[in-house]
C-alpha cells in the first residue's frame, strides 16, 4: 500500500543544508503495524510527515495505493489526509472549550456526507474508545489518557486506511499509555494499518514490525518476534 | 469581550453614518416641505444683484432700497402673474394692557395671505383700502394673539407697536413650526402704514409673486426681470443678471438650491463618519491577525485532518464578515434609534414638522459596507492562515 524508494528530504536554513532523510526505502502492506523508532533528530518525524501527506520529499519515490505523491496537488493531498489518513499526536491537539463530540467531528467538517451519517460515525468512534459517557464534556475537562482517546476517535472517524501515531504515549503516564496501546492493537486487529513513531523500545515492541532509523537512514527493518500485548498488563 | 470591543468600531462607524444620512434626509425634507408649503408657484424677488464678485456684494448694500411697492403693482399687471405681495420687515415691542413683547412685524398687503398659504381665523385680512388709506390696523399671528390675549378675542382691541396704536382686525390660523420663519409670531400691518408711520422708508424688503400656474413660472420670472429693468432704467438687453439691482428666484429654484446644499452637507458629514468605519475595519484586521496567531495549532490540526487552504480561508473570512455584519446590524439599529429619538424630540418637543426617514442608501450601507469591510480587512489574515504550513503550525507554541 505504501511504497517508499530512495526518499530524500533536505532542509535549507539559510546557507546551512540539513539532510533529514538520506535515501530511505521500504514497503508497507495493508494491515501491518509498523513502529518507526529512532533517537530525536533521526528523521523519523520527517518520514512520518511525508508518508502522512503533510510534507513533500525533496527527491525519491513515495507511492500510496499505486499513486505517486508528486502527481497530486495541495487540494488532493488535503483530500487524502481527510479520507485515507488518521493522525494521533503526542500533545493530543484537541480544540479547547469544545465538546468531545465536536472534536471528533472535526475531520467530517471537510467530508461530504449526510449529517445523519456523520452523527452515526462520530458516536461509533467515541464508543470504540470507551468515552460514550463523556460525549458532552469539554476536551480540557478530561484526563490526558482520555484526551488521547478522543484524539484516536477523531483519527478513526473517517475510517482511514492508515493511522499515524506520533509518540502517542509520550505525554502520558504508563497506565494511560498502556490503554492507548491496547486500543491501537485492537484497531490493528480489526484491519487498520498502523504506523507508530516512537523512541521508546517497550512501546515499539507492541507493533508487529520495527524499522530503526538513525541520521536519516534505515539501520534495521525486522519483524518483532516477541510481541507484547498491551491488555495483558503493564510491561514496564 | 474582545470581539465586542472590536465590533464597537464598526458599530460606531455604521451608526454615525446612518445618523448623518437619516438626519440629513430629514433636514432636506423639512426644508423642501417648508418651501413648498409657502406655495410652489411662488417667485421671490429681493433687492441687490445676484451673487457675484465681492465688489458687487458691496454694491448690494447701496441697492437694498431698489424695490418699491409700485414695482409690485406693475408686476401684478403681467398676464403670467396671479397674485403679488410685498414685505417690509421691522422689529419692535408690542404692548397690550401691560403685556409687552418683542416681535417682528411685517408690512404687507392683501395678497400676502394667499401667497404664503395663510388664512384668517377670526376677523378679516388686510385689504387694499387699508394700504391706500394707511389704516392703523394689524393682523396677529396665531401664537402672538394667544400670548397677548390668552383666551380673550383680540379682534377690535387696540395694541401698541413702536408707540403707534393699532386696532387688531384679524387673527391668523395656526401655521405650525417652521425653521426659518415663524408666521405664528408675526404681526401683519398694511405696508404703507409701516413705511410711512413706523419706519419712514419708501422701499420694500421683498416682493412675492405667485405665477398663474406651474408652467408659467419660468415665463413669469423672465417677464418680471424685463418689467423691473425697464422701471429701474437698467439697460441690459443680453439679460446679464449681474447688471440687475434685484434677484428673482422661483421656489423651485430655491428648493433645488437648498436640496443641493443639504445634500453636500450630508455627504460631507457622512464621509467624516465613514472614517470611523475604516478605523473599525483596521481593528477587525488586527483582531483577526491576533486570532490567526493564537489559533495556529488549530489551523495546523484542521489542515492535518483534511482542510484545504480554501476551507481555512473561508473559515476566517466568515468569522470577520460575521463580526462586521453583526456590528453593522447593531450600528444600524443604534443609528436608526438615535435618529428616531431625535425626530420625536424635534416634532413633539420643539413642534417642528420633522418626518423621520430611513434612506435606502443607509440600509445598503449597513449591510453592504459592513460585509465589504469584513471581506477587505479579513482577507489578509485569512490568507495568512490558509498559507500556514501544517507541520510548523502544529509545532507552534
Amino acid at each position: 500500500m505504501i511504497e517508499v524508494k530512495d526518499l530524500r528530504k533536505e532542509y535549507c536554513d539559510g546557507d546551512v543544508k540539513t539532510i533529514a532523510l538520506d535515501g530511505v526505502s521500504f514497503n508497507i502492506k495493508e494491515g501491518e503495524f509498523v513502529a518507526i523508532m529512532g533517537p530525536s533528530g533521526s528523521g523519523k518525524s520527517t518520514l512520518m510527515h511525508i508518508i502522512g501527506f503533510l510534507d513533500r520529499p525533496t527527491s525519491g519515490i513515495f507511492r500510496f495505493k499505486d499513486q505517486g505523491v508528486e502527481e497530486l496537488n495541495d487540494d488532493q493531498l488535503a483530500y487524502i489526509r481527510n479520507e485515507k489518513i488518521g493522525f494521533i499526536f503526542q500533545f493530543f491537539n484537541l480544540l479547547p472549550r469544545t465538546s468531545v463530540y465536536d472534536n471528533v467531528k472535526l475531520p467530517l467538517i471537510y467530508t461530504k456526507i449526510s449529517e445523519e451519517e456523520k452523527r452515526e460515525r462520530i458516536l461509533k468512534a467515541i464508543e470504540s474508545v470507551g468515552l460514550s459517557h463523556r460525549i458532552k464534556h469539554y476536551s480540557n475537562q478530561l484526563s490526558g489518557g482520555e484526551q488521547q482517546r478522543v484524539a484516536i476517535a477523531r483519527a478513526i472517524v473517517n475510517n482511514p486506511a492508515v493511522i499515524f501515531a506520533d509518540e502517542p504515549t509520550g505525554n502520558l503516564d504508563s497506565k494511560s499509555g498502556q490503554q492507548i496501546m491496547e486500543i491501537l492493537q485492537n484497531l490493528n486487529d480489526n484491519g487498520h494499518t498502523i504506523i507508530l513513531v516512537t523512541h521508546e523500545l517497550y512501546t515499539s515492541e507492541m507493533a508487529k514490525r520495527l524499522i530503526r532509523i538513525k541520521d536519516g537512514k534505515i539501520i534495521s527493518d525486522e519483524l518483532i518476534k516477541d510481541r507484547k500485548i498491551a491488555k495483558n498488563g503493564l510491561i514496564k | 469581550m474582545r470581539s465586542a470591543l472590536t465590533m464597537l468600531g464598526i458599530i460606531i462607524g455604521v451608526g454615525s453614518v446612518i445618523i448623518m444620512m437619516s438626519l440629513g434626509r430629514g433636514a432636506q425634507n423639512l426644508i423642501i416641505g417648508q418651501i413648498s408649503s409657502l406655495g410652489s408657484n411662488n417667485i421671490y424677488i429681493e433687492p441687490g444683484s445676484p451673487a457675484g464678485s465681492f465688489s458687487q456684494q458691496a454694491m448690494d448694500q447701496l441697492s437694498q432700497k431698489s424695490l418699491k411697492y409700485a414695482d409690485a403693482l406693475a408686476i401684478k399687471k403681467d398676464s403670467t402673474v396671479a397674485q403679488i405681495s410685498v414685505m417690509v420687515y421691522g422689529s419692535g415691542r408690542i404692548a397690550y394692557q401691560g403685556e409687552d413683547k418683542k416681535i417682528t412685524f411685517i408690512g404687507t398687503d392683501s395678497g400676502a395671505m394667499e401667497i404664503s398659504n395663510l388664512s384668517v381665523m377670526d376677523g378679516r385680512n388686510i385689504d387694499d383700502d387699508d394700504v391706500k388709506g394707511m389704516s392703523r390696523v394689524v393682523v396677529l399671528g396665531y401664537k402672538l394673539g394667544k400670548d397677548l390675549f390668552g383666551e380673550d378675542d383680540p379682534v377690535g382691541k387696540n395694541v401698541t407697536i413702536k408707540n403707534l396704536t393699532l386696532r387688531v382686525v384679524g387673527v391668523l390660523e395656526e401655521k405650525g413650526g417652521q425653521i426659518f420663519q415663524t408666521f405664528d409670531d408675526y404681526a401683519y400691518i398694511p405696508v404703507s402704514t409701516v413705511q410711512k408711520l413706523m419706519l419712514g422708508i419708501d422701499y420694500v424688503n421683498a416682493i412675492l409673486v405667485k405665477a398663474k400656474d406651474e408652467k408659467s413660472i419660468d415665463q413669469a420670472v423672465e417677464n418680471i426681470r424685463l418689467i423691473l429693468r425697464e422701471r429701474h432704467n437698467i439697460y441690459n438687453p443680453e439679460g446679464d443678471l449681474s447688471k440687475d439691482d434685484f434677484k428673482a428666484m422661483s421656489q423651485v429654484e430655491t428648493a433645488d438650491m437648498m436640496k443641493q446644499i443639504t445634500g453636500v452637507l450630508t455627504a460631507f458629514l457622512s464621509s467624516i463618519a465613514a472614517i470611523a468605519l475604516i478605523v473599525g475595519g483596521i481593528g477587525i484586521m488586527n483582531i483577526m491577525l491576533v486570532s490567526v496567531t493564537e489559533r495556529t495549532r488549530e489551523i495546523g490540526l484542521r489542515k492535518a485532518v483534511g482542510a484545504r487552504n480554501k476551507d481555512i480561508m473561508n473559515q476566517f473570512l466568515i468569522e470577520s464578515v460575521t463580526l462586521t455584519l453583526f456590528g453593522g446590524i447593531i450600528g444600524f439599529i443604534g443609528g436608526i434609534s438615535f435618529s428616531l429619538a431625535t425626530s420625536v424630540i424635534l416634532s413633539k418637543v420643539l413642534k417642528i414638522n420633522w418626518a423621520f426617514s430611513i434612506p435606502f442608501g443607509a440600509v445598503v450601507l449597513a449591510f453592504g459596507v459592513a460585509t465589504v469591510i469584513g471581506l477587505v480587512f479579513g482577507i489578509y489574515p485569512a490568507k495568512k492562515a490558509s498559507k500556514l504550513n501544517p507541520i510548523e503550525a502544529l509545532r507552534h507554541e
